[in-house]
């Protein structure tokens, strides 16, 4: 069955970054230069193709995007500037629009003002409702920051975090879903028997917490500086969703729980500046074009991060209502950053990333022992 | 022919021959061969020291003949008749044994191959004591010149030829100039207007003094020779007129090819498929719509249309790529929201600006879509409902999908054919055509222009297809050409020619028929037969044909080949 095209696709990637991929004259120099690019998942060269004749359908159903990393050697090889690595992330940001059920991503990415605004209320949001809720169900009283009579209870809080999570894991999980039936229900892809999934099942968790593909890019630093991040951030993500009790007692230092939080703090402070000071200079080709998404990321975790340390410190240099302020302040930062950005844009990779190159496996390991046919479409028919 | 002293000599050609053949046995074994003086070997005989070899032992030694043992006469026969012309020797007192082409080359037993080299050098010196010195006689030359074809090609050689002073007379079929050029809109990559071009062109060698236009009129005979043609035209009033033109220059460009012929592309049954020449109409006139009036949304161009293909052209069209990519921007243009989609199964856009040009169309976002040569794209009208009005399938070769393109107007880039009548043409001027029917130059390299008929040139895009500058550059190569033989003054006839000796000749006229050159005339008075020796090629046709042994073949007397035959026995 013939692919319609759809010249218009182009227009619409153009909205999520992909803006040089009408430069690509399909030499093909990315995929050769991309250490992970290999058949059947040939990439960029292929996505910008699909790309640029505008066959939506067969870049929605692609793993490719998703088992780049964006290492930018790619874009350093193109001799015509056409950008592939930066066409990848664009394609990226698409397939997280077309995987979103809400729409929402979609909005997001495309409108500036629409980030700005969604940020906006929902930190307003955020800020009125834990105001609200310190004075008529919560301590009461600005100054008392932790123990009884805290301006906002540590239970309260940790059933806030709770329900937010499982919301938010739900909107992911869904949106994950929807993934897996873009990309492995297609009518390139014959179904996999539930063996193989459970078979391979261990590679989500094992590319997850490694990212051990990302080490085989050439360039090294940027899976260095993602690691570290990725971890900061898990690690502190843990502190506030188990240790919580732990982490905002004191005023002394609890240090079984605090010499991790320390730590996640510096690493995701440090990686976040080193990021910023990356786009700012644009020397790197993976820095070079900065989306809107990108800044607004980059700008929520910072702010959460500092906001984060000045709390902290001002509760244990005896400053309560401050340090009060502060953690409204912040979670006016941490709500928006994680409603807004994990289930509908850029931190929802986490997800997907994993996701994809266990299809991928899976795929492969279905081609290997014959029982589907290959999960991609047929290749060209030899020119006579 | 006792008192002949021969020289030879024996070339290794570096290694090319003497890697094979034991040269210094070769030229041993010729001294022992009466008439032979002398006998060298040397390790390139065309080099200056080697023709100056040759040119000493001819004044120390008294030497009257030379043979040459190396390559291919073609090659070096003109350098090394050259060098005993220099001696003071006439040139035809050479004789050459090909040791490298018909000996080294060919064979690996360096014993075997010595033999044989020894044979052919014995040949050479078996024929060269009955070579007889010839002299080549001149002619005097009309400096007037017959240009066929008021293409672009055409018009570029009559403004310079009548520029430099010279009577040019222009035939043209059509009743205007201009060709295939006027057919077009703007021209590739500077996007200049084709018709700007032209127009200043044939203003100037319509005014020109020197150059005499015949719109609308056919040459319909070419009698005489190199320097003295009498071209004969049939006129627009039908009248007959005959010319003197010295030099006849071809320049008649091409046609494109038959769109019709490729049933799945459906031109001439779908109305929205057109040709490139009619999409350069329509941007002429200035209205780029459909048949029914409408703006096209989607435009595809559909290159290789007849051309690279086992059915009809295997020969690239060279000019169809930058072209198409042409219609990209001159579409864009018109029409901002078009969408441009390039068929095509290479993009070859080459020449100057083409690169920066194939760049800019992907940059103004023109999709290129890559089929197989064996698996062309069918295009077929669309559904009812749909958003266009054809629907173009694609086994497409990059991303491997078979995809459906939506398509209001599509362009065939259809091919360059020789124009129909070139054979014709051909055959009225004395010259060949190869087997897709171009005009064939004399050298493909060395000699672009001209023809193996001396006097008769080519140039443009009747030799192959060409693009403007190519055509206008060809055009004026011929014109130097041209000019260079106008400043002599008159034309040099080959010493080599065949004669009729009149007392054998019985008026059979069977030569007639065999010459392959037109040398041949008939004097019904006298029933002779006599060569034009300034048409005459030399081939022999007429001499092993003649029944009663009336031709011979300067150079390639009875005497010389049978003693050569003996020799190398």
């Amino acid at each position: 069955m013939a692919v319609r095209a759809n010249p218009d696709l182009i227009d619409e990637l153009q909205g999520f970054g992909a803006k040089d991929v009408v430069k690509c004259y399909q030499c093909g120099n990315c995929s050769a230069a991309c250490t992970h690019s290999d058949d059947p998942y040939v990439f960029p060269r292929k996505s910008m193709h699909y790309l640029q004749l505008g066959l939506e359908k067969s870049l929605r159903t692609s793993l490719d995007p998703w088992l780049c990393y964006y290492c930018g050697k790619c874009s350093d090889q193109c001799p015509r500037g056409a950008e592939p690595g930066e066409t990848m992330m664009g394609v990226r940001r698409w397939l997280t629009a077309e995987y979103d059920f809400t729409g929402l991503a979609r909005l997001l990415y495309r409108s500036w003002s629409a980030e700005l605004a969604a940020v906006l209320t929902v930190a307003l949001l955020t800020g009125a409702g834990f105001l609200s809720f310190g004075f008529l169900r919560g301590g009461g009283n600005l100054s008392v920051y932790d123990g009884p009579g805290a301006f906002l209870p540590i239970h309260a809080i940790h059933f806030f975090d709770w329900t937010m999570g499982i919301i938010l894991g739900a909107l992911l999980s869904i949106n994950c879903l929807r993934m897996w039936h873009f990309t492995m229900r297609s009518e390139h892809t014959a179904p996999i028997p539930l063996s193989l999934y459970l078979r391979h099942l261990l590679l989500l968790p094992l590319h997850f917490f490694t990212q051990k593909r990302f080490r085989h890019c050439e360039n090294k630093t940027p899976w260095a500086t993602h690691l570290v991040l990725m971890l900061s951030y898990l690690t502190m993500l843990t502190l506030i969703m188990v240790f919580l009790r732990d982490m905002q007692s004191g005023p002394e230092v609890n240090w079984y729980a605090h010499s991790f939080g320390y730590l996640s703090a510096i690493g995701l402070v440090t990686t976040s500046i080193l990021a910023v000071h990356g786009r700012l200079k644009k020397d790197a080709a993976y820095h070079r074009h900065s989306h809107e998404s990108d800044w607004m990321f980059l700008g929520l975790l910072l702010f959460v991060s500092i906001t984060g340390i000045v709390q902290h410190i001002l509760h244990r240099f005896g400053f309560p209502m401050a340090a009060n302020i502060t953690y409204i302040v912040h979670l006016m930062g941490v709500v928006p950053m994680l409603v807004l950005e994990v289930p509908f844009s850029k931190w929802s990779h986490l997800a997907y990333r994993p996701l994809a190159i266990y299809f991928a496996q899976l795929q492969l390991a279905a081609q290997a022992e014959g029982k589907v046919p290959l999960g991609t479409p047929a290749k060209p028919q030899p020119v006579a | 022919m006792a008192e002949e002293r021969i020289g030879v000599y024996v070339c290794n050609c570096g290694t090319n021959i003497g890697k094979v053949v034991d040269v210094a046995a070769v030229a041993s074994s010729a001294m022992e061969i009466p008439g032979v003086a002398i006998a060298h070997s040397y390790k390139y005989m065309c080099s200056n020291p080697g023709q100056e070899m040759i040119v000493q032992d001819i004044e120390e030694n008294k030497l009257t003949r030379i043979v040459v043992a190396s390559c291919s006469p073609r090659m070096h026969e003109g350098t090394f008749r050259g060098a005993i012309r220099r001696a003071g020797l006439n040139p035809y007192m050479l004789e050459m044994a090909n040791i490298r082409e018909q000996c080294s080359w060919i064979h690996d037993d360096p014993i075997a191959a010595t033999e044989k080299a020894k044979a052919l050098v014995h040949a050479a010196i078996q024929r060269v004591k009955f070579n007889e010195p010839l002299e080549s006689r001149t002619a005097p030359m009309c400096p007037s010149t017959l240009v066929i074809g008021g293409g672009v090609t055409g018009l570029t050689a009559a403004l310079e030829l009548a520029e430099a002073g010279q009577q040019v007379y222009l035939v043209e079929k059509q009743n205007h100039l201009g060709g295939n050029v006027a057919r077009l809109d703007l021209t590739a990559p500077y996007l200049d207007s084709a018709q700007d071009i032209l127009r200043n062109w044939i203003s100037r060698v319509e005014r020109h003094p020197n150059v005499r236009i015949f719109l609308n009129s056919e040459l319909i005979e070419l009698k005489g020779f190199n320097g003295n043609f009498k071209p004969r035209l049939r006129t627009e009033d039908g009248e007959l007129l005959e010319l003197d033109a010295g030099s006849v220059l071809v320049c008649t460009g091409f046609k494109e090819f038959d769109a019709s012929r490729i049933q799945q592309y459906g031109y001439g049954r779908l109305p929205d498929v057109i040709t490139s020449f009619e999409l350069e109409a329509m941007l002429r006139q200035g209205k780029l719509q459909t048949k029914s009036g409408k703006q096209p949304r989607y435009v595809s161009i559909v290159h290789c249309v007849g051309s690279r293909s086992q059915e009809f052209h295997a020969y690239c069209s060279r000019v169809c790529c930058t072209t198409g990519l042409k219609y990209a921007f001159e579409i864009k243009s018109a029409l901002p929201a078009a969408h441009i989609s390039n068929l095509y199964s290479d993009m070859e856009s080459f020449g100057k600006g083409c690169e920066e040009f194939y760049r800019k169309a992907s940059e103004a976002r023109t999709s290129f879509v890559m089929f197989a040569k064996n698996q062309l794209p069918m295009i077929r009208e669309a559904d009812a409902g749909e958003n266009c009005s054809m629907l173009i399938t694609v086994q497409e070769q990059l991303s491997g999908e078979e995809i459906e393109l939506p398509a209001d107007l599509v362009v065939l880039m259809v091919s360059m054919e020789p124009q129909q009548d070139a054979s014709h043409v051909a055959r009225l001027v004395n010259i060949s055509c190869d087997k897709d029917g171009w005009f064939i130059e004399s050298h493909p390299k060395l000699d672009p222009v001209a023809t193996t008929t001396d006097g008769v040139y080519i140039a443009g895009a009747c030799q192959f297809p060409r693009d403007i500058p190519e055509s206008v550059t060809q055009g004026r190569a011929a014109v130097a050409r041209i000019l260079a033989k106008v400043a002599q003054g008159n034309i040099t006839v080959d010493a080599v020619y065949s004669e009729v000796q009149d007392k054998l000749c019985s008026g059979c006229r069977t030569c007639f028929s065999l010459c392959p050159y037109g040398a041949i005339e008939y004097n019904a008075e006298k029933h002779l037969s006599h060569v034009i020796s300034a048409v005459c090629k030399a081939c022999g046709c007429c001499a092993a044909g003649c029944p009663s042994g009336a031709i011979k073949v300067r150079h390639f007397t009875d005497e010389q080949i049978c003693n050569q035959i003996e020799g190398v026995l």
